[in-house]
């Protein structure tokens, strides 16, 4: 706007009869008030350099990353502690590790643990927490990336004497990141797949657990997370065959859809709803815990 | 032998070099986040990144919940380059409060979710000298 602005001034400047006036017209006065109206005319109202105010989610203008970071359980939690005052003891459930079965059951368990460790944090027990560091730890050994979190739990069990939450709950984090990160170092990316989605399993029955004793509908609407169920289908079917025949990922992999089905559309998910997800999330973290 | 050992050490150099510039977008991505620390919010270990050319767009898909707010923070190695993040709900409608990218290698939006649900984070290099431009991209919520 500016630039046609000064063009035509200068057009107009070679014309001696509007000398005068085009010395004493106030330009950068006019310029200014043209960019303003101009702004205010526009149909978005927005000025130039601004983000569009909507984008076409069926065709992206973009490519989209295939990666979907899947939430630490205090995300919800923090919110669930804001709606009211979950009782987190009776969430929490002490973890027993007993005979380790394969591969794909360790990495699941690995991630049960860890959002076991966040709701102790939540509930606010050193003792617990402890015990789950060094369960982490045990786990980590059994698929051979435990160096990758000796440090993250040895932090977690002396801030755990400090009851330090804050440091306890951002261990926990970096100890998911820290053992996916390992076993993609070891070209076990899919099993890194499992931990998030064991975490999530877990999260998912604890968060259902606490809305179901006091149902809210903001509580519920928690659970609306298409992105995370539809990430996990997808990893699910990407993974060698080895790992599909697995039982307990056939039997997670059957589950999710039904999962899908019971959180929209939004907005929709009511009581009942909320008790059959926690059947589902429970049943599966028992099996996660059991080896079934 | 000689060419096979030059070669492999030349591509393990180029990817130590592509790991280092996304770490070092990273740190300008936490740099960015270091004022909001104070201020409360938890920031995830887990991070987005990777190099783009310029005014070429990415979108990531992010699972936020109604009750927390949420800071994005994007940062790239390359000092001349500017570069941006913006938030969209599921809609398509733009969802931030707030945005900037007037510091030198950072951008940031944040957005306080009126629904939980699945939403769009378009990250972009608005301008840079690099035929691509390594970007990282963190966040945080309280």
């Amino acid at each position: 706007m500016t630039t046609l602005s000064s063009t035509a001034r200068s057009v107009l400047r070679k014309k001696s009869s509007a000398s005068r006036f085009l010395r004493a017209f106030p330009w950068k006065t006019a310029a200014l008030l043209s960019l303003f109206g101009s702004a205010l005319l526009s149909p978005l109202g927005r000025a130039q350099g601004d983000p569009p105010r909507t984008i076409d989610v069926g065709s992206l203008p973009a490519t989209v990353v295939d990666e979907v970071v899947i939430p630490v359980p205090t995300e919800v939690f923090g919110v669930l502690d804001k709606l009211g005052s979950p009782n987190w003891h009776e969430v929490l459930r002490p973890v027993k590790i007993e005979n380790l079965g394969k591969r794909p059951q360790v990495a699941l368990l690995l991630g049960v643990t860890i959002a076991e460790g966040f709701i102790a944090v939540e509930a606010q027990e050193p003792e617990e927490v402890k015990k789950i560091g060094r369960q982490v730890l045990t786990l980590s050994k059994a698929i051979g990336v435990q160096k990758s979190v000796i440090s993250r739990t040895q932090s977690i069990i002396e801030a755990a004497d400090k009851k330090d939450w804050k440091t306890i709950r951002l261990e926990f984090d970096g100890a998911s990141k820290d053992v996916k990160q390992a076993m993609i170092e070891l070209e076990d990316a899919q099993l890194a797949q499992l931990v998030s989605l064991g975490g999530w399993l877990r999260g998912t029955e604890a968060l259902t657990q606490v809305v179901t004793k006091n149902y809210t509908k903001d509580g519920a609407e928690l659970l609306h997370q298409p992105a995370i169920i539809d990430f996990f289908e997808r990893k699910l079917d990407e993974l060698n065959p080895r790992l599909k025949s697995s039982p307990i990922v056939k039997k997670i992999a059957r589950q999710l859809p039904e999962l899908r089905k019971l959180i929209e559309p939004a907005g929709s998910i009511t009581p009942q709803k909320v008790e059959k997800i926690h059947t589902m999330t429970a049943e599966l973290v028992k099996a996660i815990s059991s080896q079934e | 032998m000689k060419t096979i050992v030059t070669f492999t050490f030349g591509l393990l150099l180029l990817l130590c070099s592509a790991h280092a510039t996304v770490d070092d977008a990273l740190s300008y991505a936490l740099q960015a986040a270091h004022p909001y620390i104070k201020e409360g919010f938890t920031v995830r270990e887990d991070y987005w990144g990777g190099d783009l050319p310029v005014k070429q767009q990415k979108a990531i898909v992010q699972q936020l919940f109604k009750g927390n707010e949420y800071w994005f923070w994007m940062g790239t190695d390359v000092a001349n380059a500017k570069i941006s993040v913006h938030i969209y709900d599921a809609e398509g409608r733009l969802a931030e409060v707030e945005s900037w990218n007037n510091k030198p290698r950072m951008a940031a939006a944040r957005v306080v979710p009126k629904v939980s649900g699945s939403y769009y984070l378009i990250v972009e290099i608005v301008k840079s000298p690099l035929e691509r431009t390594h970007w990282a991209l963190a966040y945080g919520f309280r």
